[in-house]
């Protein structure tokens, strides 16, 4: 075990797999001398830039994540840093419709393993907050992953590399480099994607989140335990493809469900765990579900807009509190 | 046409054989499968830029076609006509199984970048990639990415050029310059010269007559040369015109008859001809047959491309759409 930050594992998961497999390489804006925005690929310059596997490039998105894609088609393993998720526009041809479709497309004649990684999310950075992945959940054959902790951020960085498809890889800016954990070393430790983990178990409801959002829903599940009220929280680590046995068989017992998004409420990935619940468990449902999510507005700027516009562990509460005010019989 | 590459010089026909086959083959397909599919992209006038570029080009080296000319593109790398033709059908037995058209998108087996979707540009991504991975693996493989005088517009064909030249990636970017996008016309849509945007990007432009095959080849060769060579990119613009409609179908009321029927007398595969005629390579009836040898393959190919199973509802599979992390049975890694 290393005690390390978010970002930490994150670059020590790339290093890692980059000693293993020397088809392994990076590339993006500012990864080389620089070490990577908010030091998203510190160190790695300086062990295999030597060997060109850490490569700057221009402003020039579409085209050097199209160029991933094209090195990805020959067998290459590029993991992409894109800077932030905002310039995910930009790149959303090459990424999503062309290297999602090309698998499915070729017959299987070929396959992309590319990993892009972007950071976002309101935080500390003040800036380039957006969370827009929920674009990308509408594209065939394009993994996302979107990690709450160091422990995951590792293990879904290995199996995000390994994976032999376009995987977008989110990092969070107000998890980077607040506070650390202890990081396993194990050359095999790899969280698998797909799978949501239950940091929290409870009876009375459901809270599904992810990312910076678990952690807020489990501070509130900590508050709502006091009160007497016994919240289940469940971290979906991977958005595409979501976890749906572990989401209903949870529902299925708390007959309760509160979703937390980052992403604004209307056509967020969120909606997708809750039409999976509506489809698949409504007979198991005691309550109406309810959506957590900000309000449909750009991200504002000055911090009391940006508090009011990001759910909180206070917005959180208010909506179980709603949820288990009802109490259809079981 | 060029004497550099006159039997006389280079002494074998073998070479003014296939790329005549290829230009007689193209305008074969042309015919067969606009029958066919009136939304076909012909390539009618602009043989000598897809023989020239085409031809000749390794297994491992990477190829993003330009749409007009991507089957005759999959044929020169070594492609079956005939699951090509079955995948402009859209039949099971093509190479993308009826699930994408293949009309636009080339095998991948052949290292082949198709338009997976249908925007003109970023396949000059794809290719500069495919170059970047030889570079990475210190193979002397090399991209070569088409685009028209339309998709000269795009800026992934800027941001291509300029990645390819800052990190001297083995790539040749060649303009199918047709003169006309869908009805745009070149001075509608293309400022100033596609080579001199490449000379400006650090790299060696050139420009080429687009209906002169051997100007085509010659100008690739030496091109493909100094990128196996680790000596950088090239941009060629062959310019040409588009004889044929934007589509087999397309009423083309939107240019003047006149124009196209002034380049058809430039017709590419008739100077070639008369070249071939003249050097002694083949005489009329040599040419003759070769044109029937082309037809014949094609229109079997297509035949029994037509009598192929057309995909059904289970063939959708939506489970495939995730490569799985081994290989499933009968697909590469």
């Amino acid at each position: 075990m290393t005690r390390q930050t978010f970002q930490q594992a994150c670059v020590t998961a790339i290093a890692e797999e980059m000693r293993r497999d020397r088809d392994v390489f990076v590339l993006g804006e500012d990864v080389g001398t620089f070490g990577g925005p908010l030091k998203s690929t510190n160190g790695l310059w300086e062990e295999f830039g030597g060997e060109g596997r850490v490569i700057d490039m221009p402003i020039s998105e579409g085209t050097f994540v199209g160029a991933a894609v094209g090195a990805a088609m020959r067998g290459k393993r590029p993991v992409v840093d894109l800077m932030f998720l905002e310039f995910l526009a930009l790149v959303t041809q090459q990424f999503g419709l062309d290297a999602g479709a090309m698998h499915y497309y070729s017959g299987g004649a070929i396959s992309v393993p590319l990993v892009m990684r972007a950071k976002y999310g309101v935080g500390p950075f003040h800036g380039h907050a957006y969370d827009f992945h929920s674009w990308l959940q509408n594209i065939p054959g394009v993994k996302i992953v979107a990690p709450s902790n160091a422990v995951d951020a590792k293990g879904l960085m290995r199996a995000a590399i390994r994976d032999n498809n376009p995987v977008l890889f989110l990092e969070h800016m107000a998890l980077y480099h607040a506070g650390r954990m202890e990081v396993p070393d194990d050359d095999e430790f790899v969280v698998p994607i797909g799978k949501a983990c239950v940091p929290r178990r409870g009876s009375d409801v459901t809270i599904v989140a992810s990312a910076l959002m678990t952690k807020r829903s489990l501070a509130a599940a900590e508050t709502l335990e006091a009160e007497g009220i016994s919240a289940e929280v469940i971290d979906l680590r991977t958005i595409v493809p979501l976890d749906e046995e572990t989401i209903l068989e949870s529902v299925s017992r708390t007959g309760r469900l509160v979703v937390v998004s980052e992403a604004i409420k209307t056509g967020g990935s969120h909606n997708e765990v809750v039409s999976v619940v509506a489809e698949q468990a409504f007979d198991r449902l005691r309550a109406p579900i309810l959506r957590v999510a900000p309000p449909r507005v750009p991200v504002p700027f000055h911090r009391d807009l940006e508090k009011a516009y990001l759910p909180d562990a206070a917005d959180i509460i208010e909506a179980v509190h709603r949820v288990t005010r009802h109490s259809i019989p079981a | 046409m060029n004497n550099a590459t006159s039997p006389a010089t280079t002494g074998s026909n073998q070479l003014h054989i296939e790329l005549y086959h290829l230009m007689t083959m193209s305008r074969v397909l042309d015919r067969i499968i606009g029958e066919h599919d009136g939304h076909w992209h012909g390539l009618e006038g602009e043989e000598a830029v897809a023989a020239g570029v085409y031809h000749g080009l390794r297994a491992d080296d990477v190829l993003a076609p330009h749409y007009r000319g991507t089957i005759i593109a999959a044929y020169a790398k070594g492609a079956d006509l005939r699951t090509l033709l079955a995948g402009a059908m859209g039949k099971t037995t093509g190479y993308n199984m009826g699930r994408y058209r293949s009309d636009i998108c080339g095998p991948a087996q052949y290292n082949l970048i198709g338009l997976y979707s249908g925007s003109l540009g970023p396949p000059l991504g794809y290719a500069t990639g495919g170059a970047l991975a030889a570079k990475l693996d210190g193979r002397d493989d090399v991209a070569v990415a088409v685009f028209g005088d339309g998709g000269s517009s795009r800026g992934d064909c800027h941001e291509a050029m300029n990645l390819a030249s800052v990190q001297k990636l083995p790539v040749v970017f060649v303009c199918q310059n047709n003169q006309i996008a869908i009805s745009t016309e070149k001075k509608n849509g293309v400022g100033g010269s596609v080579a001199e945007r490449g000379r400006s990007f650090g790299m060696l432009g050139v420009e080429v007559d687009g209906n002169d095959v051997l100007a085509v080849h010659g100008a690739m060769q030496e091109a493909i040369a100094r990128a196996r060579a680790g000596e950088g990119p090239t941009t060629i613009e062959a310019v040409t015109y588009r004889v044929a409609g934007h589509f087999y179908s397309d009423a083309e009321d939107y240019r003047d008859p006149d124009v196209v029927d002034r380049w058809r007398e430039r017709d590419p595969i008739r100077a070639y001809r008369s070249w071939l005629v003249k050097e002694g390579v083949l005489d009329e009836a040599g040419l003759n047959r070769m044109d029937e040898e082309a037809r014949v393959h094609a229109q079997t190919a297509m035949d029994r491309a037509l009598a192929d199973p057309a995909p059904t509802a289970v063939d959708l599979a939506p489970e495939l759409v995730f490569a799985p992390d081994t290989p499933r049975e009968g697909e590469r890694p």
